[in-house]
């Protein structure tokens, strides 16, 4: 638990917006099918297109679904499909990073260059590749989205394990006959996690934009279960007509990856001073304005 | 410095041959017989004989080490094999394709170096100030949103809307531009905060304020200073996005029916053409392993550290 | 003393400091002056407000803090406190050069040595590039360097500590400045290498006859080089005056303190480190009484309230910041 209190911790330092945006984006998706007015598959031909009304908030798709319901739906899938594709890199990753960053050596030097090969490539070339080869399918795009983005948390472990191994006290358990499995388990792995999951809520947006491209290509999630980036390209021949079915998905995908990549953006570490801001100044020269005052 | 570049492009070239196998040994695992295939698309009812014949002629009976060197001498000499879904060949297919995502690459990517320094310098040169938080806001929605949306905006407001460019195709410079700022948004903002966060960094490194001390105004220390110091990161977050412009090209160029390899690739995948799809493969590989070669000789000459190793 | 009048004079500045932390005062009310081809020594520990006594009016301060300047500081017979920002550009790196204490992190890494010092020629003495790249050259053999049309074409980090820091001071003297703010020139450096800078520095500073400041911990380096001594604690001059006097009969507790804490030749080996007691206040407000009140054994209950301003002692040459010590002192004198 001592790294989900660091993690907390953590989150509350962030910019308000983004935790509030992340914040509805997962209760959204959690709580979905207690939260939409209609059910999100049901077509009816005779409400098709329609305008915002009283009945259907955000008004119905060419088929009549109503909107607001999938996009409420939509959400639950990307949450899904956003955490299965990070507990799975996660797990491979962290596995890998943290074994490199306790045995160093050859085993550090081999793993470390596979990882190497797969930060070269950009991550969506790698599932494409995985997809083609294995073909289109719920499962298939998470382990392909999964296989593509194991290296970066490879290497994020790798980099705190390193680091942890290097402080005294590792040194100091290992000079009294600590175990390895016990250094590895009860410190390395710990430790590691909590650094790594802090690192994963930046790269959740990524992979939440990954899931709605590949589903864009008709490579992802697959009709009817809806999806922002398919009810994208599912609207995109009505463009014309109703700009708002293709406008509502890409502003909810949109919002939530802003979300994330400011929460990414705030786990950064700023190494940069900032100048002091105007109000802090003022309250500044205050201070130094009464001490004169006082002299006097 | 030469033995540092010869060493990366043998490198490169192990690299290489390493993606060659890799790319083969896809295929050879693929699920399903591939004589199988490709006599069902010759004709709906081909017998046992003819799926026989087809593995003959295709040389599927022989050892895997010579198939891979007949494979990969046909993939120098460009003949990479027939498409199963359309029965052309895939090698002109590639090869008539590849200007047009060159051409959607090369346009994407002056966007972005071109947004990425214009909006880099002006925030580190005013920071907190209007352009540094317009460039900074640009750059986190260019961050944000999908390029698949993007392009759908543009397409809505400037084609559809306001009828200034064409929907889709390509015909002429007007046709061009809103596909390159698709491709190149994203690019753009996140190169242009590698310029504005390597530049601020660069100016609170202690040589800046030695610059200060020697009477330099702000411009004349972030051009001098501060900009040869982030060379080496900007080439190399340069060539990541290329990279993934590439790869954007899968979704952009069908947004706007432009026939290039993106397209092809996506047309390979969806109906599971597998000697496009290893063609495509192999191209896009080929081509990440010269960028990142390219990338580490960029680095090697904007680096002194580097530049004088080995000499 | 000094022959000519003062190039710089500084009277009773105070420099206040804004950081997002906290506000505090690393420079109250202090004053001094240096003529041309006179040495300056200010000394004191690290955080006594010697650097930012120097550098903040200067507009040289690191990012992420504020500074509001008072007082006066008249250089070549204009006020620096309060110039506008252009100005104060044109004074830096042409009347006013500046040595930086790490020479290590002090210059560009990504730029030849050639050009880190001929822009400050072409900037402020007007030359092309290719006369200024002449001028380098020239600093260079200046600074004594060997073999300096290859270190020209080098960069930083293949240069040693001492060649980066006779770099830095090139820089400084490109445009032959009036006045040369040392910062610890040889602080970051081996110590054999220390006395060369020192006496180079002493050398170019008699060829160019250019008012010196050089800021210091090290007592050695001031009995080598300077004239006068300023001598700082918490932000405050303690003691100012002629570098033989002051080292050979200091007037003020805390310089007694300092230069009965320098090892000497007769002290024998592992005998007790003379240092002063206890630690310097951290920082912060003005203090209303005497700032070396808490370590000083002279100590009276007025010191605690009352703020002794620098005044002349016995020798009218010393100025120093300690009534009760001088009042004594005057006293044994008078019996």
């Amino acid at each position: 638990m001592k790294f989900l209190r660091a993690f907390l911790s953590t989150l509350a330092g962030m910019p308000k917006v983004a935790v509030g945006a992340v914040a509805i984006f997962l209760f959204l998706g959690i709580f979905a099918p207690w939260l939409t007015p209609h059910d999100p598959n049901a077509q009816d031909l005779l409400q098709a297109n329609q305008d915002m009304s009283i009945s259907h908030w955000l008004g119905t798709d060419h088929l009549g679904r109503d909107t607001l319901s999938r996009l409420i739906a939509a959400a639950r899938t990307s949450v899904v499909g956003m955490s299965l594709v990070l507990i799975l890199a996660l797990s491979v990753g962290v596995t890998i990073g943290t074994i490199a960053g306790y045995r160093r050596g050859w085993v550090e030097e081999g793993l470390m260059r596979i990882v190497d090969v797969g930060l070269a490539m950009p991550s969506l070339i790698v599932a494409l590749a995985v997809i083609g080869i294995f073909g289109t399918g719920y499962w298939n795009m998470i382990l392909a989205l999964a296989l593509a983005w194991w290296p970066g948390s490879a290497r994020i472990s790798r980099a705190v394990a390193v680091n942890v191994m290097n402080r005294p006290h590792i040194e100091s358990l290992r000079v009294l006959g600590a175990s390895p499995l016990r250094i590895y388990f009860k410190h390395l792995l710990p430790t590691t996690l909590g650094a790594v999951l802090v690192y994963a809520t930046a790269d959740a947006g990524a992979v939440a934009l990954a899931i709605a491209t590949l589903s864009f290509l008709g490579l992802g999630i697959q009709p009817p279960t809806p999806e922002w980036g398919q009810m994208l390209v599912d609207a995109l021949p009505y463009l014309e007509a109703s700009p708002r079915q293709v406008i509502l998905p890409g502003l909810a995908l949109t919002a939530v990856v802003i979300g994330f990549n400011l929460l990414g953006e705030a786990v950064a570490l700023n190494r940069v001073p900032t100048p002091l801001s105007a109000k802090i100044l003022r309250k500044r020269q205050l201070t130094a304005a009464l001490w004169t005052r006082e002299a006097a | 410095m030469l033995s540092l570049v010869s060493r990366r492009v043998r490198n490169s070239l192990v690299l290489l041959v390493l993606a060659t196998l890799l790319c083969f040994t896809l295929v050879v695992s693929a699920p399903g017989n591939i004589a199988v295939l490709i006599a069902e698309l010759r004709s709906p009812n081909a017998s046992f004989a003819d799926i026989q014949k087809i593995e003959e002629e295709l040389g599927l009976n022989d050892p895997i080490p010579v198939r891979y060197a007949g494979w990969l001498t046909g993939a120098l000499t460009g003949n990479l094999g027939i498409s199963y879904k359309t029965g052309e060949e895939v090698g002109p297919a590639l090869a008539s394709r590849i200007p047009v995502t060159a051409m959607l690459v090369a346009g994407g990517g002056t966007v972005a170096l071109l947004l990425s320094l214009v909006f880099g310098f002006a925030g580190a040169m005013w920071p907190r100030h209007w352009p540094d938080v317009a460039g900074r806001g640009v750059a986190l929605l260019g961050a944000s949103m999908p390029s698949f949306f993007v392009g759908a905006l543009l397409i809505y407001a400037f084609a559809v809307e306001l009828r200034l460019v064409p929907t889709f195709g390509l015909a002429g410079p007007s046709s061009w531009i809103l596909p390159w700022i698709t491709i190149g948004l994203l690019p753009a903002a996140v190169l242009s905060r590698v310029v504005r966060v390597g530049l601020e960094e660069a100016m609170a490194r202690p040589f800046a304020l030695t610059a200060v001390a020697k009477g330099l105004n702000r411009r004349a220390i972030l051009f001098r200073d501060a900009l040869p110091n982030i060379a080496p990161t900007y080439i190399n977050a340069l060539g990541a996005q290329t990279g993934v412009m590439v790869v954007g090209a899968v979704v952009v160029e069908p947004l706007f029916a432009w026939h290039g390899v993106g397209d092809l690739f996506l047309t390979g995948i969806r109906f599971r053409d597998f000697m496009v799809v290893q063609a495509c493969l192999l191209i896009f590989i080929s081509f990440f392993i010269l960028l990142n070669l390219l990338v580490d000789i960029g680095m090697i000459f904007t680096d002194p550290k580097l530049r004088r190793q080995g000499s | 003393m000094s022959t000519s009048s003062p190039i710089l004079t500084v009277r009773d500045l105070c420099i206040d400091l804004f950081t997002a932390r906290s506000a505090l005062r690393p420079v109250d009310q202090v004053s001094y002056s240096v003529a041309a081809g006179e040495t300056l020594a200010i000394v004191g520990e690290s955080g006594s407000g010697k650097t930012v006594l120097n550098f903040a009016p200067l507009g040289l301060m690191p990012l992420g803090v504020s500074i509001h300047v008072s007082g006066s500081i008249r250089f070549d017979d204009k006020e620096l406190v309060g110039m506008n920002d252009e100005a104060l550009r044109k004074l830096r790196g042409g009347s006013i050069g500046v040595i930086f204490q790490d020479p290590m992190s002090a210059l560009n890494p990504a730029r030849t040595i050639r050009r880190q010092i001929a822009e400050v020629a072409e900037l402020h003495l007007s030359l092309t590039s290719t006369q200024a790249e002449a001028r380098a050259l020239d600093l260079l053999k200046m600074v004594r360097m060997s073999d300096p049309e290859a270190r020209l074409r080098q960069y930083p980090h293949e240069l040693s500590g001492g060649l980066r820091q006779r770099v830095m001071i090139a820089i400084a003297i490109a445009a032959e400045p009036k006045l040369l703010i040392a910062d610890e020139p040889t602080t970051a450096l081996d110590v054999t290498v220390q006395a060369q800078i020192i006496s180079l520095l002493k050398d170019l500073q008699k060829r160019l006859n250019m008012a010196m400041v050089l800021i210091t911990h090290d007592m050695g380096v001031v009995a080598g080089i300077a004239s006068r001594l300023a001598v700082m604690y918490a932000g405050r001059v303690m003691e100012y005056g002629p570098v033989q006097t002051v080292l050979t009969a200091p007037r003020h507790p805390y310089t007694m303190g300092l230069i009965d804490a320098i090892p000497r030749a007769e002290d024998l080996p592992g005998s007790a480190f003379r240092g002063l007691p206890g630690m310097p206040p951290v920082l912060g407000p003005p203090i209303p009484g005497c700032a070396f009140v808490e370590r000083c054994r002279h100590a009276v209950a007025t010191c605690e309230t009352t703020r002794p301003l620098l005044a002349p002692t016995a020798d009218r040459h010393v100025l120093a910041a300690c009534p009760i010590v001088n009042r004594s002192s005057e006293a044994l004198h008078a019996g």
